[in-house]
């Protein structure tokens, strides 16, 4: 059993007001570079950067994590041998920046401390600030998001499943039962 | 019905027939090319000493419905149109617009062409004009003499605070003679309402320890309001999410150093394409405005212009960059009109819900 | 816009047939003009003689073959085009691309389809796979269910309860819904469902009979912006087909709550589908308790975007086209005369009111059931624009009787019961009856209950006969005067009640300053777009028409479709603007038929959309002073009558009925020619045929083949017998003269008559020379005869050609019959290898 929980209007807004929500938070953009990780984080980062240059009329540098080598729950001989791992594209440099960190579910944290590792291997950015589409709960480290799109309450029965219009064809979030 | 006589201050004089009140009324001669929404729009507090032009020409078909009050007690001055149909579709079969009209004196006048005069005001600008029974020297003298008052605010908006309760997020409007559409959208999701007059200060709103704040629609200048107003929405916007629509969206520009200045004519209708700005979308949704923020004016350090009308190029949405507060010049609650952008009070509920 | 596409092969319509006439052929004319703008290169299949889209390609371009998967998937493998544009052919078009899609021909060949995605095309003809699709977006759907045997539906109907509705799946004509009351009636028409669905399947849904009938016509562009043009609004309810029913826009029965929750449903769904171009969407509201449902959503040209087009003054198809080629509305730019850059953002608004009533056939078949029903009877409609209700009205109700003083037919000889019984089990003319019922006394309330009516058109139609009744009484008052013309009573009309001529009311209204303003047809309600190009009349206070030039040539339509030479008329119509353009004229165009291609804003420098009328014409001429007037050929009492006036008049189209002269009813061959005062110019000999061989009256000829059936011989005593025939009998135009053959015996002469328009129009397609530009050259006083005497015709072709008249009976329900020249509904024509006879 499917549920829609945030349909494609939801989705657009979340994203909307997580980015007024950064020029808030950052008093505007200079200096912010926002990183997105992989699969869907990076079509939400875009898109925040997408919003983010139509409001400033400036370009927020996006760059694309991936965080699998970092993830402290599996095993490093897998990671060698899975074709779909790849490296992370990051053509600028993170030092001194404000790094927005997108996701889009935040849950047990580790794929964020995992992320943030990564980061610091190639910098030292003045913060890091997380925005995620959705905050599910569950969280195993002390770990929390700084712009939340929505909260969704769920039981760890539950699967959360981000559907995003450039690789599934709409945008939605629905919870499935297990 | 007997002739009756729309006469404007530049001296032209457009005979008609009289239908609803008898009344002779003076009032700033304003059109609507709304297609839909003629109850809607003459019991929109908005059009507080107006008389309103409809372009559509057949007004009063389907008579007064218990669902499409904008206000129980509607000010506007008269309506002029075409053409008018007598007929009353209640459950009681018993109002049609014509009666509504003579109930509340408000006088309509029909059989105008009004497609002419339509072109002729967008040649006049906005400009006075009497509904009366005889067009002499005597009327336009009177005309001439009437003095519009610029307490619209005061005459419209409720003199006493009053609750709309419900389970959901606590909000506080403050009423500057608000459209019932914006009430309406905040029962539909469930928000625990308190109106409060137009001049409650920023204590009596923090009082009420609201989630969020909305500042209403209504009538004339922004201009007109007392300094304390803008007091009262700098002092809000920094603590308690925000929310201003039409009149209020023009008192928000003010509050944060924009400058608002008249239309030489007013526009009311929903037909203009309005870009959304950070997604570039289009939208359409009712506009009802006399003034508009000066985009010049806009300080960038603290304003973002988030919505643009594609016609006209007049701002119809600003948003502060260091508070969750944002407001729109159009009726995002339709009510006549599209719900293109309804969903800002969807905005506004999850701008509450991010701000514990 | 998408630079990879450079060629796009457009589907046409086929032949005019009940459910679409010319109004996909003007679309079309204007996607091509719009595709060309863009440097595209549009290839056309069609086999409608009638067609001006064909006109507007390039020979090369142009592929006269019957509308078929078949044919279509062969000039793709010929021709490659980048996409396929299947949203101004009907019904017919999508069921061809349908197939192609099917049998894999689409993707095989990489060819795109415009407009309607692949998924969407499969899924809007299936009313099964559309209510999956609905119930996706949340819309409220009716209980359904498939069927694809007898015994299968009468289970599923009874467990709907009767009545219910039965569609037919992937229909192959404009069908939409039949209601059946009983078993009886349930398996007569899953029957005949069956036979026009292409998978023989049918549904069978609850019946929502009464409800009222919504349609919106939105566009929309790839990127989701959408724009609503207009809502139509059935004054008839569910039960009577949209096409025969009387139709309003703007909607003025419903609320604003109703109608912005119909347009977030059409937006919801042209979003759910991914459609680009516009779209048709209809509803079904019920009022108490509110409720509504979707009935059908097309996404292509049809007659309701082409009366939204017309009504508003948005150029629908125009856009339309930009749009598939995924540009966006906020960059379509328009042709010069829509000065204001963002119209095509523009939602329109309007200051007036559009009655749209349809025209029945049933005059020219007489043994047709006249009800009216869920299956489509009209052949064509005509519009009436008002400033009121009223004037809407009583203007489409003069357009769509035909009377040639403008006076409007009585229905007192009605009995009651027989006005009972019509006000139940409607009939064409439907408004007239309710006129009389009202004019009888019947209540409002008692009317509404009867027809399911909304009671405000009843209140329009009693202050109608209100107004009537005072005019009436008030002979040669001129306040009657101005109160009969303010509500749309036209001169023909007053003149009647009042006992006089035309000239004593047209007298009176001049003494008395009540006169004629025209207000132009734009979307801003005067806002925005100050000097349209489109008119319509009233009698208000400000004109905003002013005379165009000093050399402008008025040419009168011929309004509303009817069956016989219409659609054909229309097309001589276009092309005769054409020439008068080349010619160096202005041109005006009278007309009422909102799916005109003579109508399009583009072939004209100013329309006119008022009742075509001695007194509406007057008011023109006063306005325009054309040096030229141009009328059709079956207006004798409006030629008489201008031409009494001294008004230059030229009759265009030909008059199809006098100037023949016959020694028998009967001819098997025909010879057309173009006469001009020193020219005999043989354009084609041809066979002339019924439908089923031989036809024994000249009424039955409706087909027509070239070469004709004679030896090298016969054909040269023929070419001589019609020189010497003309030397002696003088006559210019086009002219048709008629033998029959025994054998090789020389050809024996039966009579000559005018040309008929069908035969031009196959003239023009089969010679390449455009003959309608002859004739209008020739009435101008602009023939060369140096040219003429040049023309290079090969009467001896053996090139094989014809053209073969259709006709409307299998959707009157009517058992097969031989069709006579006045019931042709449209035509098909063919080259070279002929069309084997459809297996219908």
């Amino acid at each position: 059993m499917a549920k829609v929980v945030v349909d494609a209007m939801a989705m657009q807004r979340a994203l909307t007001r997580i980015t007024y929500e950064i020029i808030e938070h950052n008093k505007g953009i200079d200096g912010l570079v926002i990183l997105g990780i992989k699969t869907r984080g990076i079509y939400l980062a875009q898109r925040i950067a997408d919003r983010l240059k139509q409001l400033e009329n400036a370009t927020v540098p996006v760059g694309e994590l991936d965080v699998t080598r970092y993830r402290d729950d599996i095993e490093h001989d897998a990671i060698e041998n899975d074709p779909k791992v790849t490296v992370s594209k990051i053509d600028f440099p993170v030092t001194d920046k404000k790094v927005i960190l997108v996701d889009d579910v935040l849950y047990t944290g580790r794929t964020i401390r995992a992320a943030m590792s990564a980061i610091m291997d190639l910098g030292r950015p003045k913060q890091i600030n997380l925005a995620v589409l959705v905050d599910r709960g569950h969280r195993e480290l002390p770990i929390r998001a700084d712009f939340v799109g929505k909260n969704i309450p769920s039981s760890q029965h539950e699967r959360i499943k981000v559907s995003v219009s450039e690789i599934d064809g709409h945008d939605s979030v629905e919870i499935i039962e297990r | 019905m007997a002739q009756r006589f729309l006469i404007l201050e530049d001296g032209s004089a457009y005979p008609g027939i009289g239908f609803g009140a008898g009344a002779t009324t003076t009032g700033e001669v304003v059109f609507n090319t709304s297609m839909l929404g003629y109850q809607e729009i003459v019991t929109n507090q908005i059009y507080h000493n107006q008389i309103i032009v409809f372009s559509q020409p057949i007004i009063g078909s389907i008579g007064i419905s218990h669902d499409s009050y904008e206000s129980i007690l509607p000010t506007a001055k008269g309506m002029v149109v075409r053409d008018v149909t007598d007929i009353s579709k209640n459950r009681q079969r018993s109002l049609s617009l014509d009666q509504f009209l003579k109930q509340h004196n408000i006088p309509g006048i029909s059989g105008i062409d009004t497609r002419h005069l339509i072109r002729q005001l967008q040649q006049t600008g906005t400009i006075k004009g009497s509904i009366v029974d005889v067009a002499d020297d005597h009327a336009f003298d009177q005309l001439h003499a009437t003095v519009l008052t610029n307490q619209q605010v005061a005459q419209v908006a409720t003199p006493r605070p009053y609750p709309n309760p419900n389970q959901g997020y606590n909000v506080v409007v403050i009423d500057f003679g608000l459209k019932h559409g914006i009430l309406r959208q905040l029962s539909k999701r469930d928000c625990n309402v308190t109106v409060l007059p137009w001049d409650a200060t920023a204590q009596d709103v923090i009082n009420l320890d609201p989630d969020g704040v909305l500042l209403s629609t209504g009538p004339g200048s922004p201009l007109d309001l007392p300094e304390s107003v803008l007091d009262m929405i700098r002092t809000i916007e920094e603590r308690i999410p925000l929310f201003a629509i039409g009149l209020g969206h023009e008192l928000f520009a003010l509050a944060n150093g924009s400058e608002v200045k008249k239309l030489k004519l007013a526009h009311h209708g929903a037909n203009h394409p309005i870009r959304t700005i950070i997604t570039n979308e289009i939208i359409y949704a009712t506009e009802g405005q006399e003034y508009v923020v000066d985009p010049d004016s806009v300080d960038r350090d603290r304003l973002i212009t988030t919505y643009v009308d594609l016609v006209d190029g007049s701002i119809q949405g600003l948003r502060h960059r260091d508070y969750p507060a944002f407001s729109v010049q159009f009726f995002p609650d339709g009510a006549p009109g599209p719900n293109d952008s309804v969903d800002l009070f969807d905005e506004f509920m999850e701008t509450m819900g991010t701000r514990e | 816009m998408d630079n990879a596409i450079q060629k796009i092969l457009i589907i046409g319509g086929g032949p005019t047939e009940i459910g679409h006439e010319t109004e996909l052929d003007a679309a079309c004319v204007q996607v091509i003009q719009a595709f060309k703008k863009q440097g595209i290169r549009p290839l056309l299949i069609d086999n409608n003689p009638f067609s001006s889209a064909l006109e507007s390609v390039q020979p090369t371009n142009m592929f006269i073959q019957a509308v078929t998967a078949d044919n279509v998937q062969r000039i793709i493998e010929k021709e490659h085009p980048d996409a396929i544009l299947p949203t101004v052919g009907g019904v017919l078009a999508i069921s061809v691309i349908q197939e192609l899609q099917e049998n894999g021909v689409l993707a095989d060949n990489n060819v795109q389809t415009l407009g309607i995605p692949g998924n969407a095309i499969m899924d809007i003809n299936n009313p099964d796979r559309l209510n999956s699709v609905l119930k996706h977006v949340g819309v409220p759907i009716i209980a359904s269910e498939t069927v694809g045997t007898l015994d299968e539906a009468v289970n599923v109907a009874a467990s709907i309860g009767y009545p219910v509705i039965v569609k037919p799946i992937a229909p192959r004509i404009d069908t939409n819904r039949i209601l059946c009351e009983s078993e009886a009636e349930l398996i007569s028409a899953v029957t005949r469902g069956f036979s026009w669905s292409r998978f023989k399947q049918c549904v069978i849904e609850q019946s929502i009979v009464g409800y009222k009938e919504v349609e919106l016509v939105s566009v929309r562009d790839a990127m989701g912006t959408q724009v609503l043009i207009a809502g139509l609004e059935n004054i008839d309810p569910i039960g009577i087909h949209s096409g025969d029913s009387m139709v309003v826009t703007p909607t003025l029965t419903l609320s604003n709550a109703e109608y912005q929750e119909l347009r977030d449903t059409a937006f919801a769904i042209n979003n759910q589908f991914n459609f680009t171009g516009v779209v048709h969407t209809h509803f079904a509201l019920q009022t108490n308790p509110e409720n509504f449902y979707v009935t059908k959503v097309t996404p292509y040209n049809d007659r309701g975007t082409s009366l939204a087009a017309c009504a508003t003054g948005y150029p629908i198809a125009y856009v339309a086209a930009n749009l598939y080629l995924n540009q966006r509305l906020t960059e379509v730019r328009l042709p010069d005369i829509y000065h204001f850059k963002q119209t095509a953002l523009l939602e329109p608004s309007l200051d007036h009111v559009v009655v749209r009533i349809p025209i029945w056939p049933f005059e020219d078949v007489p043994n047709a059931d006249q009800h009216l029903g869920t299956v489509m009877k009209s052949v064509g409609s005509t519009i009436g624009i008002g400033r009121s209700t009223e004037e809407a009205i009583l203007k489409a109700i003069r357009s769509s009787q035909f009377s040639p003083k403008d006076e409007l037919p009585s229905m007192s000889d009605l009995s009651d019961s027989q006005i009972i019984s019509q006000l139940i089990h409607p009939r064409s003319s439907r408004i007239l009856v309710l006129l009389e019922a009202l004019r009888r006394g019947y209540q409002v309330d008692e009317l509404t209950e009867l027809t399911k009516i909304d009671p405000f058109y009843f209140v329009i139609l009693q202050h109608i006969l209100d107004v009537r009744e005072n005019v009436q009484s008030h002979p040669l008052d001129p306040l009657a005067l101005k109160q009969g013309r303010y509500y749309g009573f036209g001169d023909g009309m007053i003149a009647r009640m009042w006992q006089v001529d035309i000239d004593t009311v047209r007298s009176i209204g001049r003494g008395n300053n009540i006169l004629p303003t025209y207000k132009g047809i734009e979307p801003s309600a005067g806002e925005l777009l100050k000097s349209p190009t489109g008119y319509y009349s009233t009698f208000e206070f400000e004109n905003e028409s002013e005379q165009l030039s000093d050399h402008t040539v008025l040419v009168l339509g011929r309004g509303g479709n009817q069956l016989g030479p219409n659609a054909s008329a229309d097309y001589f119509t276009a092309e005769m603007l054409k020439q008068l353009h080349k010619s160096g004229y202005e041109t005006v165009i009278m007309n009422t038929n909102p799916n005109a291609g003579s109508l399009t804003s583009m072939l004209t420098d100013k329309q006119i959309i008022d009742p075509v009328q001695l007194g509406d014409i007057m008011n023109v001429i006063n306005m325009e002073h054309p040096v030229r007037i141009f009328v059709p050929g079956n207006r004798h009492f409006l030629t008489r009558e201008l031409r009494r006036r001294k008004f230059p008049v030229s009759v265009l189209p030909p008059d199809q009925e006098g100037r023949s002269e016959l020694l028998t009813d009967h001819a098997t061959i025909g010879l057309d020619l173009f006469v001009t005062e020193h020219h005999v110019v043989p354009i084609l000999a041809s066979d002339l045929r019924s439908d089923e061989g031989i036809a024994t009256t000249l009424a039955q000829i409706t087909l027509m083949r070239a070469p004709a059936s004679v030896n090298p011989q016969q054909l040269s005593q023929l070419l001589d017998h019609a020189n010497e025939y003309l030397a002696s009998h003088k006559r210019t135009g086009m002219v048709q003269l008629l033998y029959t053959t025994n054998g090789s015996q020389p050809p024996v002469f039966v009579g000559v008559r005018p040309t008929r328009l069908t035969t031009i129009a196959f003239l023009n397609k089969v010679t390449g020379i455009n003959w309608v530009r002859m004739l209008v050259r020739q009435a101008l006083g602009e023939i060369d005869e140096d040219l003429i005497a040049k023309l290079d015709i090969d009467i001896r072709s053996d090139r094989r050609s014809q053209m073969r008249g259709t006709f409307p009976f299998k959707q009157l329900q009517l058992p097969d019959q031989l069709g006579l020249t006045t019931q042709e509904v449209g035509a098909r024509i063919s080259f070279g290898t002929l069309d084997p006879e459809p297996d219908e």
